[in-house]
């Protein structure tokens, strides 16, 4: 009798298909819908930030940080796909000490949810602005505003990802900030270019207090002024001259995580007077895969 | 990591080494006003730069490829291009099909170069100066050894390199900690060190994934049959014939001419296989005449000696005239010719573009991910193999017995051990490491029976290192061996432990540390065999393999060796001693059986049989604490409800690997704060409750098998106060497990009481 059952089970194994290995949690389970690769416990576990409550830095908890500064920040806002919770910690970890690119992907398509976010909500701003500005104006029949009807969704120009030290690439062999940079330029279409880099080796931040973090982060990154670099710039910004017409260049920073904001801030300084020495005005947005 | 990779020619052969500092090796060569100690003598008659910077992977597959020529003398730069090109021509092909650079541009941008350094034949040493101006960086920095006291004082950071490196297997992140820790000094210029140790010999330099052509020994442990060995054997032969070259065949070679007669009669054990038992044997003959050939990374002919020059001479003549042979590679031999991680034996499945190295696709292990990534050009440090001891201290049985307090059946296993690992090894070792098994009952106090061991290992001045599978035991195991050892403090190693860099005599180890070692120790014990890691996962078997020396002892303890291993010990060809009592004298407790519905249909219904309900009401009553195994988590909460309304007013939990306050729980369970556990196999092992009772629900399940359902009723009864506790196994189907774990109880039983030992 028990040997029966036994063949059966293994006899249903034969036929039933095998379900893939999560690549969060390694088990076998069956597979979400949402993020390939990812079995559908660990995708509802994943701590999405959909609301964010900070308008600024994108927390998904109250934000004192930036109540706190009253100093003008040189990023419009920054916006995160996760609240940094010690699963994800956990999950960030594997992929950026323990070297598991193949996280890379699904991290970059988690990436892609903020990016949603951010566009929706820079969309809807928009609108809101055309609005106020159309209803001042006298209404006129003959001519309808096109783009008030088909308000086109607002798009970043460039992507620029934080760059890390030299040391530190050769030691992990990657960047995360360009590989997650990389998925996003990929879905959306828009240029990765890394404009950035990192003039002086600065410890492990997730080591430091966040006094010391902003002490630490100054003059520590540097408009890349390499001429082919600079010659693809200039040859992207030639192409979208039409959109510059009316509104600055929209270039969007990535990184893996957002914790003081004090990278962010250093980068979107560097890259400011980059942009400026080019004679282009940015608007500096900052996306992150997680926001502690 | 990049490396500098050149071509030297030395007493007249030929051969390829990489560099981590270019310097060191120039003046190594270069042989003259040195003289000084650890600077060898070798004077190398050309040398010829391939390659500045090469990924290490490609330079150690150079190196590993590299087949003399008689006419490279007379190569010129074109030449040896043209000879690199080829031999890398699959890597480039592949780095290109990634999107990497193109051949021509491999060749051209200055990273293939073939530039000649040094040629000593036109009477005085012609030295080019490629110094300067070489792809925008200096090859030879004019100050030598910048940063160095000079030749002595490096010499002399090699030597501790060297020391605090014995029997280690690193990465690059591992080496840089453990300097940092041991050698502060070194710390951040400890390339040039690593260098001449290499030089030296003393420390092999590899890529962390590679094409393992060198590895000893295969299925130590036992269950790898024996066909999957030989075709192991087969293809790391065939692979020393493509990598080794000169070596491969010069064995063959040598052993053809000495015992033709012998090779005759064993080849027709089977074309390829004797083939195979005739290399290996060649290895051992070689082997005594000079320790260095046998894949010590060393070419006998760079040694300091007199002896091995010769030899070497002897292999390359004979690599001159030999037919080259290619063994077929099929099926599973064609798919482990692929490339392996050395430090866990998996094969690379992760391949990504590295700013390290510069590849499009540099190919990573992810099995081993969670030790620090391994990768093609990764650095991994190897020391070269420790001049092994036989573990035969004076002391002698009966002696050591009293000394440790062994009970009669502990004090004749220990015997048999130190038998075994006193006997000499030539008679009785065609390969690798010899094992042996301590099959002793649950309780019967195997960790008592290793003192006499380590002991007699210790004496001899060899290392041991007892690997347990889990951290708890380590713990709980450090301070018993520190006090049995005062002398040697045990290095103890776990996830995140404090002496990670320490060496000591002793070293107690979760399994996983063990990747970090190679070839390190003459005794190795390995605890619990036949628990979670071991069983069927490769990576620690292999592991365990790379751990010994090959010519030291395996020592496997368990209660339930794996079949594979009991049929060998039955057979007699696996040495052995049975410990068929445990240490109070007293037989094991023998399960009863009990008929109950599946568990599952109990809580839907809401009630337990009334057979299980009195028989844990007897236990209750004689006060035993009751560990109650379910095969199922899911099932504890539910089965806890019931339980705690039909005994209201017992203390009982419920735990599982999904609780984060197990040890709490298991500390109250053992301090009688809780008298009723409801748990799963997490708690088969390890764990000792004085007064306890075991029951087993759903013993029938397909997740209980014959060692789980031993080990489980090895909970019972283990104190001296309460000897024999119940067991009972419960479940609605008399299987077939469960008969197998009754008779092997009932067999040790007999065996025990055959002996006299109750």
């Amino acid at each position: 009798m028990n040997s029966i059952m036994s063949w059966i089970k293994k006899a249903r194994l034969l036929i039933a298909p095998s379900l893939p290995q999560c690549l969060f949690c390694g088990k076998r389970g069956r597979p979400s819908s949402g993020l390939p690769g990812i079995c559908v416990s660990c995708h509802t576990g994943i701590p999405w930030i959909r609301c964010p409550r900070c308008q600024t830095c994108g927390r998904h908890v109250g934000c004192p940080d930036c109540s706190r500064s009253r100093e003008p920040v040189p990023i419009r806002c920054n916006r995160s796909a996760v609240a940094y919770t010690s699963e994800m910690r956990e999950l960030l970890g594997q992929y950026k000490y323990r070297g598991n690119e193949r996280l890379a992907p699904i991290l970059g398509l988690m990436l892609d949810k903020a990016y949603t976010i951010l566009q929706q909500e820079q969309s809807e701003q928009q609108i809101a602005t055309l609005q106020s500005n159309s209803s001042r104006r006298p209404f006129s029949a003959a001519k309808p505003n096109y783009s008030l009807i088909h308000p086109a969704l607002w798009q970043a120009d460039l992507l620029v990802p934080v760059p890390v030290s030299s040391a530190r690439l050769a030691e992990r062999g990657f960047n995360q900030a360009e590989q997650l940079a990389d998925v996003l330029s990929l879905r959306r279409g828009i240029p990765q270019l890394p404009l950035l880099i990192r003039t002086r080796h600065t410890g492990k931040q997730s080591f430091k207090s966040r006094s010391e973090r902003l002490a630490d982060m100054k003059q520590v990154f540097a408009g890349n002024t390499e001429q082919k670099l600079l010659q693809r710039l200039g040859g992207h910004l030639e192409s979208i001259a039409a959109r510059l017409q009316n509104r600055p260049l929209q270039i969007i920073i990535i990184d893996d995580i957002y914790t003081t904001g004090s990278t962010m801030r250093a980068c979107a300084e560097a890259l400011h007077r980059l942009i400026g020495d080019l004679g282009y005005a940015a608007e500096i947005y900052s996306l992150t895969w997680a926001r502690s | 990591m990049r490396v500098a990779v050149y071509a030297v020619e030395c007493y007249g052969s030929w051969e390829i080494r990489v560099s981590l500092n270019l310097t060191v090796d120039r003046l190594w060569w270069k042989g003259e006003g040195m003289g000084g100690e650890g600077w060898g003598g070798g004077q190398a008659d050309r040398l010829v730069l391939l390659s500045q910077s090469l990924p290490l992977g490609w330079g150690v597959k150079l190196r590993e490829g590299f087949r003399a020529s008689p006419a490279m003398t007379l190569w010129k730069k074109e030449d040896w291009k043209r000879y690199v090109a080829n031999c890398l021509k699959a890597e480039i092909r592949q780095e290109q099909e990634e999107g990497g650079l193109r051949e021509e541009e491999w060749l051209t941008a200055r990273i293939i170069s073939g530039e000649s350094m040094l040629d000593r034949t036109g009477g005085g040493a012609k030295e080019v100066a490629i110094s300067g101006n070489y792809g925008g960086q200096p090859v030879f920095p004019k100050e030598s050894l910048l940063g160095w006291g000079g030749s002595a004082a490096l010499a002399a950071a090699a030597n501790q390199l060297a020391a605090v490196l014995a029997g280690r297997s690193l990465l690059q992140g591992e080496a840089e900690a453990l300097v940092a820790e041991r050698l502060p000094d070194l710390a951040g210029n400890w390339s040039a060190a690593v260098q001449l140790a290499h030089l030296q010999g003393r420390i092999r330099i590899e890529a962390a994934v590679a094409y393992n052509n060198r590895e000893h020994g295969g299925g130590v442990l036992g269950w790898v049959s024996k066909v999957k060995q030989s075709v192991k054997e087969t293809e790391r032969i065939g692979s020393r014939e493509q990598g080794g070259g000169v070596l491969g065949w010069g064995r063959k070679m040598k052993q053809s001419g000495k015992e033709t007669g012998q090779i005759g009669s064993r080849e027709q054990g089977g074309g390829v296989l004797g083939w195979v038992s005739q290399a290996k044997q060649s290895v051992h003959v070689l082997g005594r005449v000079s320790e260095a050939v046998a894949g010590r990374g060393v070419r006998p002919r760079l040694t300091v000696g007199r002896f091995p020059v010769v030899t070497g001479r002897l292999l390359h003549a004979a690599a001159l005239r030999l037919p080259q042979l290619h063994l077929p590679r099929r099926g599973a031999a064609a798919r482990r010719g692929a490339s392996r991680c050395l430090r866990c034996g998996s094969v690379p499945t992760g391949r990504t573009a590295c700013a390290a190295c510069g590849l499009a696709g540099c190919a990573y292990c992810e099995a081993c991910l969670a030790l620090g990534r391994s990768r093609a050009c990764a650095l991994l440090l190897r020391s070269a193999p420790l001049p092994a001891v036989r573990c035969t201290a004076g002391v002698s049985p009966t002696v050591a017995a009293r000394r440790w307090g062994l009970s009669a059946a502990q004090a004749a296993a220990a015997a048999a051990a130190l038998g075994f690992l006193a006997e000499p090894r030539e008679r009785s070792a065609p390969r690798g490491p010899e094992r042996f098994l301590l099959w002793a009952v649950t309780g019967a106090g195997k960790t008592e029976i290793t003192f006499p061991l380590l002991e007699a290992a210790l004496a001899a001045g060899g290392r041991a290192l007892i690997a347990t599978p889990r951290r708890d035991v380590v713990l709980e195991l450090a301070p018993r061996l520190a006090k049995a050892f005062p002398a040697d403090t045990p290095a103890v190693l776990y996830g995140g432990s404090e002496d990670r860099w320490n060496a000591s005599s002793i070293t107690l180890a979760t399994t996983h540390q063990l990747l970090r070692f190679n070839q390190a120790f003459d005794l190795v014990i390995i605890d619990e065999l036949d628990a979670f890691p071991y069983h069927n996962d490769p990576m620690l078997a292999y592991a365990a393999e790379q751990i010994c020396k090959p010519s030291g002892s395996f020592i496997f303890l368990s209660a339930t060796p794996p079949a594979e291993l009991q049929r060998l010990a039955r057979s007699g060809k696996l040495p052995h001693a049975r410990v068929p009592v445990r240490f109070h004298g007293h037989p094991l407790p023998v399960p009863v059986h009990l008929h109950m519905p599946p568990l599952h249909r109990c809580l839907k219904q809401g009630r337990l049989p009334g057979s299980l309900i009195r028989t844990l009401q007897k236990s209750l009553a004689r006060k035993a604490q009751i560990f109650l195994f379910v095969s199922r988590i899911a099932h504890i909460a539910g089965l806890l409800q019931l339980l705690n309304r039909i005994f209201p007013g017992v203390p009982m939990e419920g735990t599982s690997s999904k609780d984060p306050d197990r040890a709490e729980k298991v500390l109250e369970f053992r301090n009688c704060a809780i008298s009723l556990l409801v748990t799963t196999t997490i708690l088969e092992r390890g764990v000792t409750v004085p007064r306890s009772d075991v029951f087993i629900l759903d013993a029938d399940s397909s997740l209980f098998d014959e060692a789980a359902l031993v080990q489980m009723a090895g909970r019972a009864g283990r104190s001296k106060d309460d000897p024999d506790g119940h067991v009972v196994f419960a479940s609605a189907e008399w299987s077939k497990s469960q008969r197998r774990a009754i008779s092997q109880i009932r067999s040790m039983n007999a065996i025990a009481h055959r002996q006299g030992y109750l």
